[in-house]
């Protein structure tokens, strides 16, 4: 109907096209025109994403348990289309380029890991973050994450001052520390990971900063076998020993 | 959730609904651009079109196309709207809302959570298509000045306001 749409058409039509009360071809003619045009549509492209706010100004309605376990069930058994834009170079390090939303995803985070992570703390919280924020929630949010990233591996968990979560560990896709809650620190302060052995020697795996999001998850450097014991340090800086007390621990050796 | 129990009104469809659209974004994940919004934008854009189309599978509609490649295909938003969502709660967004007039709130309501085009929200509200087409306008206008956008009023409304009967401020 409107291949030839004109620049003050399609900015008539914008609210429409933003809150899909457009025809399918009408829909992709402004879609069409917007790719296009060299035009500013200074209107037409402020009322982009509008349509999320109407969205987000719902009360949060919870998802039953049941909705969460099917959805675990489905996507373990469901592939995932290959990658064709990332490779394991910079794995998800163009999600993080806006809004900040998913500044929790540690840029060294192997890619499945982090998909796994998506799905589930966005099913069961992350959405709503600043709404639920009662530790019952997060822990299911988290218990999520974990079973979703160690279908076939294994989640231990971790504790301390600075915040909870768990360990997870895929085959394939390395370990990863998967934390809510976790304390901020000061600009000059970063978090790092260890793994101790049965004779009590650390091992430097891993730093994060956290972004102040509800959910961090940071990679885990090192296979898990043969530690005992995971631990998460506050430092200046990366260092080789640990110079302070750990504000998170868990046993590596019970699931 | 909340969007597609708003939409199809039965708890049941809608975690169905919420199961599948997170299926495909398991999926299709590598096919979000982040430079295109948030992945809570293109979520809720999957769930969103989703529920409007099983909506519509049980009325006589229009052909729309599949609801998972829309929302791939969705235009890059304006930061202001994220922006909004993340400094702002529930509450203080459907306070927003609800100061619309009243006209234009059913307007933007029936579009996004009633899955109707302009026209047929004319010929729900008896009014002309330039007038609903002009509500929508107007309430995404007001909605970014009161979320704290820029307060940039549509351009060419005021001419729309003369020369069509029933659209308002």
């Amino acid at each position: 109907m409107t291949d030839d749409l004109s620049c003050e058409h399609a900015d008539e039509l914008g609210a429409a096209f933003v809150l899909g009360a457009l025809g399918a071809d009408e829909s992709r003619a402004v879609e069409d025109h917007l790719a296009t045009c060299d035009q500013a549509h200074a209107e037409l492209r402020a009322m982009l994403g509008a349509d999320h706010v109407l969205a987000m100004s719902l009360e949060p309605t919870a998802p039953s348990a049941a909705l969460r376990d099917r959805l675990m069930v489905t996507i373990a058994r469901t592939p995932q289309e290959p990658s064709t834009r990332i490779k394991a170079a910079a794995p998800a390090m163009d999600l993080q380029e806006r809004h900040g939303w998913l500044d929790w995803l540690s840029p060294r985070v192997s890619r499945p890991l982090a998909v796994a992570a998506v799905v589930a703390a966005l099913a069961f919280g992350a959405l709503n973050v600043s709404l639920q924020s009662q530790l019952a929630q997060q822990d299911r949010a988290l218990r999520a994450v974990a079973d979703a990233i160690s279908v076939g591996g294994v989640a231990f968990r971790v504790n301390g001052s600075a915040g909870r979560g768990y360990v997870v560990d895929t085959p394939g896709s390395g370990a990863a520390l998967v934390v809510a809650g976790l304390t901020n620190l000061p600009a000059d302060r970063i978090y790092e990971l260890w793994l101790i052995d049965a004779s009590g020697k650390p091992v430097a795996v891993g730093t994060f900063t956290p972004s102040g999001s509800a959910v961090a998850v940071a990679a885990v450097d090192r296979d898990l076998t043969g530690f005992v014991t995971f631990a998460v340090t506050v430092e200046r800086q990366r260092v080789s020993a640990p110079t302070s007390t750990p504000v998170m621990v868990g046993n590596l050796k019970a699931s | 959730m909340a969007v597609a129990l708003r939409v199809v009104s039965e708890r049941e469809l809608a975690e169905d609904l919420v199961h599948d659209a997170f299926v495909v974004v398991w999926q299709k994940i590598d096919r979000f651009d982040a430079t295109r919004g948030s992945l809570r934008s293109w979520i809720l854009t999957i769930v969103r079109n989703r529920a409007i189309d099983r909506l519509r599978a049980t009325k006589p509609r229009i052909e729309i196309g599949d609801a998972d490649d829309r929302s791939l295909l969705q235009t890059s938003s304006n930061p202001t709207w994220d922006e909004a969502v993340e400094r702002l709660g529930v509450l203080q967004l459907r306070t927003a809302v609800e100061r619309l007039p009243a006209e234009q709130r059913e307007a933007i309501e029936l579009a996004y959570f009633g899955g109707r085009t302009y026209r047929e929200i004319a010929t729900i509200t008896g009014v002309s298509q330039g007038t609903a087409n002009g509500r929508l306008r107007l309430a995404l206008a007001k909605l970014r000045a009161a979320l704290g956008g820029t307060d940039a009023a549509p351009n060419g409304l005021v001419a729309e306001r003369a020369n069509l009967p029933g659209t308002e401020r």
